[in-house]
């Protein structure tokens, strides 16, 4: 070991702690850093085998009184952000399957699923902008015009990759590069950076940023800078301000940070990473900031909850009290000693459009006695029939919610 | 042989163990497909291929879809994989992780001074957080106590080299900013570990 990579190591054992600056060890990865000695916490496996019908946790969900759920598509693994077409198709990207799925409804109402994609590196940003549906993957940008009339023979997509110049894969060091897309009311795509790492000092104009373009790539604008890790974003349907999900840093305990629903009121606001989450300085990369310059969250959703996608609920079925408001998936947690998260909750909104609670939606996946779960809820899509889907990662299955008085 | 396969069979046949699996079938699966080049026992004797004997049958199975499906590149084993139902891959990873794990019966001698240089290593990269600390892995991360040597140092310097990554990036974080040297003294740690 030469001296350069002594004083290295010697330096992030200070950071670190007493304990371990009385011998000077290899420098401790950024992902690894307040890591507790002894803690066995790793991320969940996904399944990606099919589930069958008969085993999806549809009895187990807990919905509130004059609501319930049934299977919408089922057989799909690892479906998870959701688009809609102007014909009715669903879109479902995932994570690491590499598929974007397509299910249409047939005349009974049962479902069909189609694959039409497959082989892309983490295709989770799926967005529809009229006729033409666009697959953001971690190196990719392609656009597949005009793609409800071509389900059973789906043409070769255009290439934007270029065109839009999101940082790939060498860029992100394996770190939070899955992203989300949605569709602004100016026509534009929205999108996410996430951080390199857990937490770590960043070039803020590259990463942790929430980010819009024009349809073909042109035009970048930094929307909000210091999101460490947004997997949903949506715009309000009567401010039309941009409303996102982000995830807290790992090892830094069971309750903080805690991960938060943020809400952009002007475009290129900086929303506190690395420095902070809210009021909470973060132990290791605060660097004497003041919590109080950065936009605080628009809500707190618990430490670890993952929350990923988000949608403000537009139609009517439901009651009017959830008229409006944001219903978010938590996907659950892993970095956390018990399991919290694993539902889709509510927040509600007064007409200035600030948090006034957050509430319970759907639970029930989530088995406290025995810490472990029955699915996890990565996305929710509000059906024109004022429905709502929730997807299901881990079962690969779509639920259907709705209500009757 | 035969015997070993016999054990393998009895140990799935267990109530309970895996209900939906079918490790019986994964073995006449595995004698067609797999065995030439990661063992008779499941234990690799060829360079560069790893030992499944012992894996968690999650891992094999997400590995496989992941070949399957083309988003981890190995040509040889996304052949393999191509057009192969789930049911083939569960029973194949089942029988696999029925199977005793164990070193290749070409594992190099103990180099004192590269062991005790990836000894060093382990704990501050938290190796045994995620592979469980007698590195027999778990659920869908891998067991690599007893592993080929040069098979878990080609590994680590993929997902170091941003050229593998899993269902989640844990592995791209583990592995930032070591060294070659570093990857191989871990690496000789691991093989030698039983």
């Amino acid at each position: 070991m030469n001296t350069k990579r002594l004083l290295l190591g010697m330096a992030a054992a200070l950071i670190v702690g007493p304990a371990l600056a009385q011998q000077p060890a290899p420098a401790v990865p950024g992902w690894a850093v307040g890591r507790p000695e002894g803690s066995t916490l790793a991320p969940h496996g996904p399944t990606l085998t099919v589930t069958p019908v008969d085993r999806l946790p549809v009895a187990a969900l807990r919905l509130p009184e004059g609501f319930s759920a049934a299977v919408f598509a089922h057989g799909i693994p690892g479906a998870r952000a959701m688009a809609e077409g102007p014909n009715g198709t669903i879109f479902a990207g995932s994570r690491v399957i590499g598929r974007v799925y397509a299910i249409t409804r047939n005349a009974d109402g049962s479902t069909r699923t189609r694959v039409i994609a497959q082989g892309l590196n983490n295709p989770n940003g799926i967005v529809m902008a009229g006729n033409n549906l666009y697959v953001l993957a971690l190196n990719r940008v392609l656009r597949f015009d005009n793609i409800e009339a071509n389900l059973d023979n789906v043409p070769a997509p255009v290439e934007l990759t270029q065109a839009f110049g999101l940082p790939g894969e060498a860029d992100h060091g394996g770190n939070h590069f899955w992203k989300v897309a949605s569709l602004g009311p100016d026509n534009r795509i929205y999108t996410n950076v996430g951080a390199p790492c857990n937490i770590c000092s960043v070039d803020r104009d590259r990463f942790a940023l929430l980010v819009s373009f024009n349809l073909d790539g042109s035009d970048r604008r930094i929307e909000a800078r210091g999101v460490r890790n947004s997997v949903g974003l949506a715009h309000h349907p009567v401010t039309r301000e941009l409303w996102a999900t982000n995830h807290g840093r790992d090892w830094a305990g069971n309750d903080t940070p805690q991960d938060t629903l943020i809400r952009v009121r002007r475009s290129g606001e900086d929303h506190g990473y690395p420095f902070c989450v809210g009021s909470w300085a973060d132990p290791q990369e605060n660097a004497g900031r003041n919590c109080g310059e950065f936009a605080q969250p628009a809500a707190l959703l618990g430490g670890h909850t993952a929350p990923i996608g988000m949608r403000f609920y537009t139609g009517t079925m439901f009651p009017e009290q959830y008229r409006n408001q944001a219903f978010i998936a938590l996907r659950g947690s892993w970095n956390r000693e018990q399991l919290s998260g694993y539902d889709v909750v509510v927040a509600k909104l007064d007409a200035q459009g600030n948090v006034t609670g957050v509430e319970p939606f759907m639970t029930g996946l989530r088995d406290d006695a025995n810490q472990r779960f029955l699915g996890r809820p990565v996305d929710v899509q509000v059906l024109r029939d004022g429905s709502m889907l929730v997807a299901d990662e881990q079962m690969g299955a779509i639920y259907r919610i709705t209500y009757r008085q | 042989m035969l015997r070993m396969l016999a054990a393998a069979v009895l140990a799935a046949a267990i109530p309970g163990a895996a209900p939906a699996q079918d490790a019986h079938r994964g073995a006449e699966l595995a004698r067609q497909t797999c065995l030439m080049c990661h063992g008779e026992n499941g234990r690799s004797q060829t360079e560069d291929i790893p030992s499944l004997a012992g894996q968690p049958a999650d891992f094999i199975t997400l590995q496989m879809i992941l070949f399957r499906e083309g988003t981890r590149q190995v040509p040889v084993m996304n052949e393999f994989a191509a057009h192969m139902p789930d049911k083939d891959i569960e029973d194949l990873a089942a029988f696999f992780a029925s199977l005793p794990p164990g070193p290749p019966d070409d594992r190099r001698a103990r180099d004192a001074a590269l062991y005790a240089a990836g000894q060093a290593l382990v704990g501050p990269r938290n190796c045994g957080v995620c592979h469980v600390s007698d590195f027999g892995g778990r659920a869908q991360i891998p067991r690599i106590a007893a592993q080929r040597e040069e098979f878990l140092a080609r590994s680590m310097m993929e997902y170091r080299d941003g050229r593998r990554a899993g269902a989640d990036t844990q592995m791209n974080g583990a592995v930032v900013g070591l060294s070659d040297a570093d990857i191989a003294a871990l690496a000789h740690f691991l093989a030698q570990q039983d």
